[in-house]
């Protein structure tokens, strides 16, 4: 009878953890971008990325407080938040999709490893489709992932005032990365 | 044309004057000081989080791009790469406990470091944000 019992609650633990296993998560996700214009480059940097990615069926999401980038001078910040993103209407920017097929993918093979990205990316109060590569890596127990990828302000309604298209790009390059840990 | 060269030398004068001037006070102003700030509003941890969880966008309007001072129980202090994160907890999610996270300036973390979990704290700090699960607080020093 012991012995039943113990091999229950042993198939028990092993279920939950498996269960619990197949969502991976950070708070502390990364994001930047980079701007590269004639009259100077701008970068800028958000560690407060909340993200998921549920390996049994790809859905992976992520959001993230536009407050919380942080760039190295105070006026492009100011600017940023103010007359760009308008980050007091839309504080948040977010992602909703999957990485198709990855159950195909060995993740256990601990290399990194090519993967698509796709879903809906929403900045300001525009949603767009969006079809990116990026890579999985897994080592121990969490997963990186990385991606990068070009961002068109105008595509979201991001509007560059004439006087400053020598100071900020028309297209920007968008850096994800992410550690994520079993949940 | 003495006074001629009196007046373009003044004007030049003054164009070097006024562009240093708005090349170090606005283009390179500095950050805002976020430890030397009064707080615009003072609450406990514990209603910051469930205000917006109950009214996420009323929230935004009232706290967003404030400087606040919170008080609450320590549920953790993790240092996560070269940060240092102190949280408070009010309820389980998907990303487990859940609640309000200060990221801690990098001044304050031997401080935050060597506070005890379950002990009462205030801290300040600028709140950027909601991310779904958290209440965020950045710049976060101890007044």
């Amino acid at each position: 009878m012991l012995r039943k019992l113990l091999l229950v609650t042993f198939i028990f633990m092993f279920v939950a953890q498996a269960l619990a296993a197949q969502v991976y998560l950070t708070r502390n996700g990364t994001i930047r971008f980079f701007s590269e214009a004639p009259l100077e480059n701008i970068e800028a940097v958000n560690r407060q990325v909340n993200s998921a990615l549920n390996v049994e069926n790809g859905e992976f999401v992520f959001r993230l407080p536009m407050r919380s980038f942080s760039f190295e001078k105070a006026l492009m910040q100011e600017h940023f938040n103010d007359n760009f993103v308008e980050s007091h209407k839309y504080p948040n920017a977010s992602f909703q999709g999957e990485i198709p097929d990855i159950d195909d993918l060995d993740l256990t093979s601990g290399e990194e490893i090519d993967v698509v990205v796709q879903g809906e990316l929403t900045i300001k109060d525009v949603t767009k489709i969006i079809r990116e590569a990026g890579t999985l890596r897994m080592e121990d127990d969490t997963i990186h992932g990385k991606a990068v990828f070009i961002v068109k302000p105008e595509a979201y309604n991001i509007r560059i005032p004439n006087r400053y298209t020598r100071n900020i790009a028309s297209e920007i390059e968008v850096s994800v990365d992410v550690t994520l840990s079993p949940q | 044309m003495k006074t001629w060269k009196i007046i373009l030398v003044a004007i030049a004068i003054f164009g070097v004057i006024a562009a240093l001037i708005v090349w170090f006070f606005v283009y390179n102003k500095p950050h805002p000081d976020f430890i030397g700030a009064e707080p615009d509003m003072e609450l406990p941890a514990e209603q910051l989080y469930f205000d917006f969880i109950d009214d996420e966008q009323l929230a935004n309007e009232t706290y967003i791009d404030k400087v606040l001072q919170i008080h609450g129980e320590i549920a953790d202090v993790e240092q996560v790469d070269d940060m240092v994160i102190l949280s408070f907890v009010f309820q389980d999610g998907m990303f487990g406990g859940e609640g309000v996270r200060c990221t801690i300036h990098e001044s304050f973390h031997e401080e935050a470091l060597s506070l005890e979990v379950g002990s009462v704290v205030t801290v300040k700090g600028y709140c950027t944000g909601f991310t779904g699960s958290d209440v965020i607080i950045e710049h976060a020093s101890f007044p």
